[in-house]
């Protein structure tokens, strides 16, 4: 049994443990380290990615205790493509925050940030691998106490959202354990693939449903599905500008996959209300998309506008989940990876705008593609693939929704797609008018021409790897689907 | 009166919600049930084979910090990550640029902020008498936690409260050691890496994670386990102190915030 699932989390890990005591040495030592272990944690993750595609599903017992006993990491297709991409943006994410550190906040406050980043990333890897129902909510903790502490640092409007993300992603982990608790009562076991067996013996529906609903709910609140999405538009736009893409773009998705677990993979077809709490799902989604994508519309600071479009986007990838059908389930899987790297792309280059410019308006941005031609290229691709134009990643993801809902005939749902896709449209091409059309603002360069010629060379290595990650998705979309589809054929229904 | 009403409605719904959770679901096992899934699945197997799988007479620890060793690690990075969260926010201004509201006069007060003095407590009962016994019974929980009630977060709780008497009594002046916020976060950080380190070392050893059979020490397998429990247990026990005494400092040296009076 190899040792790299765990190392994957552990290089991390430590890393962030000892942050605080390397930069005592040197303010700098901290960060170093922790840059290099994820770099190296990528690096396990190709592999580990390459061995699950050669050789089927990893697991991974700690203590090698026998199954039910011990904690499990299960690693298979799906997880090691998202563990990843979380990775990839991850370490650009890192060394894009380089350019954001407060040295006046002093030491703590600095490395602090980086301790939080590291944990961060544990923290989703980890929610991604295990196999472990407790050991997903340990995880979720860690994911949501740094996530809370990095939307903190984005200044006094900051604190205030995430205090109420605090608040409602508190209640989020009760409910989820609720569930877990209702689960363990009356199977006795915490891994996934044993409850999965447990359940199909034959266990109360109602105790089932009711577990269902409390997970469902959790999950909805940590992913800002739609009913559940206060807290997100406010705690995104304000976050910290170093780590606002990683927010912004990955933090949101995991909850997603680990929904999905719960949905396809514990309950599985065999769970009576199955085609009901599919059905709510969707419908959740729908208004989301509908929501979310009108709400954007109307904003006319940057960052709310693509937070309000993250309520609709993460609305596709449940309506991927909801139609049930393989196909669909696979276009959410493109759309969760495609959507990620187009959300933290946008997010970086409104940071690149902001480091150079210092503002967030709308208005400002005119005549910004010859003075930022990079980051305006990036941000033209990325508003694009969301949009779907077909040669990007988010054209490809919607087609398999679509296909996965024409497939189940839900309609509706493929109705919903579309006029969500015009409307997507609708407040991209006013981004694109500001970028193109209106009058240049003339604002002060803030960043000296000797130390760079358009943004710094860790912001250039950020949006040059979402530029191409956003065109090889669309491009190479066959490839990944054809990596995704056994899993998702093993477990949807 | 109409926001009263649409105030009371969520309180109504939820109220009726859980009413007819009660009402209806009895499906959850009744208490000390010996044949509930919940009682028999896995906890058989626990009481069994803990004691020979893990060198532990307790149970509760054989679970906490061998069976699921790996759940422990991260609750104890939690710990971490929460004082780490304190220090950071509490104990730095926001940068100046991202307020809303610009930083008024505050600044008169400042000095008094760090020096919390209690005068009334006897130094002498307290330094003497106190802190001793709290410091012995901290050390006799943290061994004594793998036989049976106790261990390292009780154990770094205890300690955590010395020092905080030790601030108290002694404001101002030079008391044995005093650690800064600097310091007392990397401690806590270190002492969280403790416990990963004793996974490396299984790793090293050739086992898998937090095996602890497979450490790379000459001793007989009963005895690993209880070393690898035991660096265990002293790991959460700095990593505990350490955060304790992070937040202590961070609400010493607590920034003051725009809405401040």
């Amino acid at each position: 049994m190899s040792n790299i699932p765990v190392l994957i989390v552990l290089l991390p890990l430590s890393a962030a443990l000892l942050c605080m005591a390397l930069s005592l040495i040197h303010w700098r030592l901290g960060r170093d380290v922790v840059i290099a272990s994820v770099a190296a944690s990528l690096v396990l993750s190709v592999i580990q990615l390459k061995d699950v595609i050669d050789h089927g599903t990893v697991s991974y017992v700690f203590g090698k205790y026998k199954i039910p006993y011990g904690i499990e990491f299960r690693i298979d297709a799906i997880s090691a493509v998202i563990i990843v991409m979380i990775l990839i943006i991850g370490f650009i994410t890192l060394l894009f925050s380089m350019s954001f550190e407060v040295r006046d906040g002093g030491k703590v406050k600095n490395s602090g940030a980086y301790t939080m980043l590291a944990l961060l990333i544990v923290g989703m890897v980890g929610m991604t691998s295990t196999g472990d129902m407790f050991n997903l909510y340990v995880f979720l903790e860690i994911t949501s106490l740094s996530g809370y502490c990095l939307i903190a640092l984005g200044g006094s409007r900051g604190i205030v959202a995430a205090f109420r993300y605090m608040l409602v992603g508190t209640i989020a982990a009760t409910f989820y354990l609720l569930g877990v608790g209702i689960l363990y009562s009356q199977t006795g076991t915490l891994n996934m693939e044993d409850m999965h067996y447990m359940l199909s013996r034959g266990v109360s529906t109602e105790a089932q449903a009711v577990a269902l609903v409390f997970i469902i709910a959790a999950f909805g609140v940590k992913m800002a599905l739609f009913p559940f999405n206060g807290w997100q538009p406010s705690a995104y736009a304000h976050a910290n500008a170093g780590s606002r893409p990683l927010i912004a773009g990955v933090m949101g998705k995991i909850p997603a996959y680990a929904m999905f677990r719960y949905i396809f993979c514990i309950y599985g077809s065999e769970f009576r209300f199955m085609d009901e709490f599919l059905l709510i799902v969707g419908i959740f989604s729908c208004c989301g998309i509908i929501y979310g994508s009108v709400r954007a519309m109307a904003q006319t600071d940057l960052r709310k506008m693509l937070a309000y479009s993250s309520v609709a986007q993460i609305g596709y990838i449940t309506l991927g989940f909801a139609t049930g059908s393989p196909v669909g389930i696979v276009g959410g899987f493109l759309h969760m990876l495609a959507h990620a790297f187009m959300k933290s792309g946008l997010f970086f280059g409104t940071g690149a705008i902001r480091q150079k410019y210092g503002s967030m308006k709308m208005e400002d941005l005119g005549y910004i593609y010859k003075k930022m031609p990079l980051t305006s290229g990036l941000m033209v691709v990325a508003a694009l693939s969301m949009v779907g134009i077909p040669p990007l990643g988010g054209f490809f993801s919607k087609w398999y929704i679509g296909m996965g809902a024409a497939g189940s005939h839900h309609l509706v749902y493929l109705f919903v797609l579309v006029i969500s896709s015009l409307l997507n449209a609708v407040y991209f091409f006013k981004l694109f008018e500001k970028m193109f059309m209106a009058r240049d603002k003339e604002l002060p360069d803030r960043i000296p021409s000797e130390v760079a010629q358009e943004v710094p060379w860790n912001m250039v290595l950020a949006i040059v790897v979402c530029f191409l990650a956003i065109i090889l998705i669309g491009v190479f979309n066959v490839p990944i689907v054809n990596v995704l589809m056994p899993t998702v054929m093993e477990v949807g229904s | 009166m109409a926001k009263k009403i649409k105030n009371a409605i969520p309180v109504v719904i939820i109220a009726i919600v859980l009413a007819a959770a009660f009402a209806r679901f009895d499906f959850l096992p009744s208490i000390g049930d010996p044949d509930a899934p919940a009682h028999t699945r896995t906890s058989d197997y626990y009481i069994e084979h803990a004691v020979k799988d893990t060198n532990s007479p307790n149970y509760v620890t054989a679970v906490i910090v061998d069976y699921r060793a790996f759940d422990t690690m991260l609750e104890t990075t939690v710990m971490f990550l929460a004082g780490l969260g304190v220090v950071i926010l509490l104990a730095s201004r926001p940068d100046p640029k991202a307020r809303i509201i610009k930083p008024r006069k505050f600044t008169e007060n400042r000095e008094h902020l760090g020096a919390p003095a209690y005068q009334s407590i006897n130094k002498d009962v307290m330094i003497k008498i106190i802190e001793p016994l709290i410091l012995i019974y901290a050390v006799y929980v943290l061994f004594h936690g793998e036989v049976s009630l106790g261990g390292g977060f009780q154990a770094g709780a205890l300690i955590g409260m010395v020092y905080i008497i030790d601030t108290m009594v002694s404001p101002g002046t030079i008391s044995l050691i005093r650690l800064p916020k600097e310091r007392s976060v990397a401690l806590a950080g270190a002492g969280t890496f403790i416990y990963t380190l004793t996974g490396i070392l299984t790793l090293v050893g050739g086992g898998v994670f937090l095996e602890y059979g497979k450490l790379p020490f000459s001793m007989s397998f009963e005895e690993k386990h209880s070393t690898g429990i035991l660096m265990v247990e002293v790991g959460v026990t700095i990593g505990v102190m350490a955060t304790i005494i992070t937040i202590l400092n961070a609400i010493h040296e607590r920034a003051r915030f725009d809405d401040d009076k």
